[in-house]
């Protein structure tokens, strides 16, 4: 039997249970963020998705629709990855999980709906948080 | 059908953090927090300010615990 179509008036709800202090934390980014060592995002267009680790030190990141004055001083102002890490050492959160993810600027809206977020989903999955945090820019 | 409408359909709970709450509203997010005056580009507010960062994140994530119901983008002023 094929799912129906959500509709845009349902509002899906995974309600929350346990505590913060036992949580684990995933950043969702769709502000075109990376490793450094990765091939940037194509800033015209790119239906890619990154898997990120490590500190922002090692983060860049490739955008041409938002402000860069605050990201190219410190990537947490659009990817906090060290904050959940600070959050880790005074007890706010179990912890990141080891991988964040990060798309950018698509306007293939097919292409991201059939490929790119069923696998960016399988691999959020696979990073098993206890709540994913989206930021854009 | 957005990114964060999915991972909520996949049993994970969500917090989206946005600038531009009229444009998220349009898609209904399960629970999301609007950081004033903040703008696109600047989502945790301030560079080097780990602070007002830890804050904003902080706020976005008490929204997973304590938000009730779906569908609200609380709005919270941290100065400018």
């Amino acid at each position: 039997m094929d799912q129906p179509e959500l509709s845009r008036h349902c509002i899906p709800w995974t309600p929350f249970k346990g505590s913060l202090g036992d949580a684990t934390v995933c950043i969702v980014s769709s502000a075109g963020v990376r490793k450094k060592t990765d091939p940037p995002f194509n800033t015209d267009g790119d239906s890619t998705f990154r898997v990120i680790d490590g500190a922002g030190s090692d983060l860049a990141y490739d955008d041409s629709h938002y402000d860069h004055a605050c990201a190219d001083r410190d990537i947490n102002c659009i990817f906090p990855i060290d904050r959940l890490a600070e959050m880790k050492a005074d007890g706010t959160i179990k912890g990141p999980t080891a991988k964040h993810f990060s798309y950018g600027f698509s306007m293939k809206l097919r292409e991201l709906r059939d490929d790119t977020f069923p696998k960016l989903l399988k691999e959020i999955e696979a990073a098993r948080p206890d709540i994913v945090v989206l930021t854009g820019g | 059908m957005t990114v964060q409408r999915l991972i909520e359909l996949r049993g994970i709970a969500t917090v989206l953090i946005t600038v531009d709450p009229e444009q998220s509203a349009q898609a209904n997010p399960p629970r999301a927090l609007h950081p004033r005056p903040f703008v696109p580009g600047h989502s945790l507010g301030r560079p080097n300010d780990p602070a007002l960062q830890k804050r904003i994140l902080g706020d976005a994530l008490a929204l997973v615990r304590d938000a009730k119901e779906p569908g609200k983008i609380v709005s919270r002023d941290y100065g400018g």
